[in-house]
């Protein structure tokens, strides 16, 4: 993680130890699978879309609140949290990038050989965007499979929607 | 991103969602085609290629690695595992989180179908409180569970004045392999 300061109190949800345990990406991989598998990528989509706006539901009330810059602190606080991640972290006055130089679910999956689910990092920007949405932001991906640029920005009535095209698949 | 820092608090909302998607035959069927068949692998090699040898590296990895206030005894005819301080349950918990009836059944969930593919039984306890035994045996083999104190001494969880004092009755498992093997 290479974007200096951060707080794990942006976190909604709080840990005992600093850092998670990087064998859970193992379960995320396959709960993908098996959503994918039996209700196809609509109903991936769907699962993906309802985490976001549920679960993570305290992290979008903090974004309405405090704008970009709870975008930003969140983001530091995550990938400070995950094992492996090389993340930096910019916030400008009209966007927060992240540019994401390695991935670290991919990579530990990678590590151990796990087959990773072709369209694993579409998730970042169906959750991230569910989470943006009712906080007046939206997210764009670009990348992937290991590294990819996700850029935050206020919601405009002249936004482009998404190219899934733009998000690459992911491999062992 | 979905992470693994917080990964106990989407993994049980995961089984919330699969409920109502599905009913509990599809949170089941996750437990055991998605944690057992694929995500756990690692320990399905371990548990199935080295018996009770498997059982202890895989968990003393595995809690180890979860901060898990833990204790295990091995001898040639069980494996038991006194969880003190479970680092899932404890992180629910603490940050108030609970949408599926009992988080911890996804253990049996997993780990049951598992055990008996290896032609194991289980003898099992939880408080919902984020303590638990466990009693691993070859199916063959008729013992009981033990007396408390008997196979782990003083680390034994049912000797911690508080073991019966959660709020929900505790789940028992005699002899089980299936997550509805429950005997509340």
């Amino acid at each position: 993680m290479g974007s200096g300061a951060f707080n794990m109190s942006e976190l909604p949800y709080s840990d005992a130890k600093p850092v998670g345990a990087a064998d859970f990406y193992f379960a995320i991989n396959a709960t993908f699978r098996f959503i994918l598998q039996r209700s196809g990528s609509d109903g991936l989509r769907r699962y993906w879309t309802d985490l976001g706006a549920n679960y993570f539901a305290p992290v979008t009330a903090a974004w309405k609140l405090r704008g970009l810059n709870g975008v930003a602190a969140y983001w530091r606080a995550f990938f400070a949290a995950e094992p492996g991640s090389d993340v930096s972290v910019r916030q400008t006055e009209d966007a927060v990038v992240l540019d994401v130089k390695v991935c670290p679910a991919i990579r530990h999956l990678r590590e151990h050989g796990r087959e990773i689910v072709p369209c694993f990092c579409q998730h970042c920007y169906f959750i991230n965007e569910a989470m943006a949405k009712p906080a007046g932001l939206m997210v764009r991906v670009e990348g992937g499979n290991g590294s990819c640029r996700q850029t935050f920005l206020r919601r405009g009535p002249a936004t482009a929607e998404q190219d899934l095209a733009q998000i690459k698949e992911a491999a062992c | 991103m979905l992470g693994v820092y917080d990964f106990c608090g989407h993994y049980e909302w995961t089984f919330e969602w699969l409920r109502q998607q599905g009913g509990e035959p599809l949170v089941r069927e996750f437990w055991d085609a998605a944690i057992h068949q694929d995500s756990q692998w690692h320990a399905v090699q371990l548990i199935l290629g080295k018996g009770f040898a498997g059982m202890q590296e895989y968990w003393s990895h595995t809690l180890a690695h979860e901060g898990a206030g833990y204790h295990t005894t091995a001898t040639d005819q069980v494996f038991r595992i006194d969880m003190h301080a479970c680092p899932s349950k404890g992180f629910l918990i603490r940050n108030g989180l609970e949408q599926y009836r009992d988080y911890c059944d996804h253990c049996m969930g997993w780990i049951g179908p598992l055990l008996r593919r290896g032609g194991f039984v289980v003898d099992h306890q939880h408080n919902h409180c984020g303590q638990c035994w466990w009693e691993i045996r070859h199916a063959t083999d008729a013992t009981t569970p033990s007396r408390p104190g008997e196979l782990s001494g003083e680390r034994d969880v049912r000797l911690r004045p508080e073991w019966e004092l959660g709020a929900k009755p505790m789940d028992t498992y005699s002899r089980a392999t299936d997550p509805d093997d429950k005997q509340v």
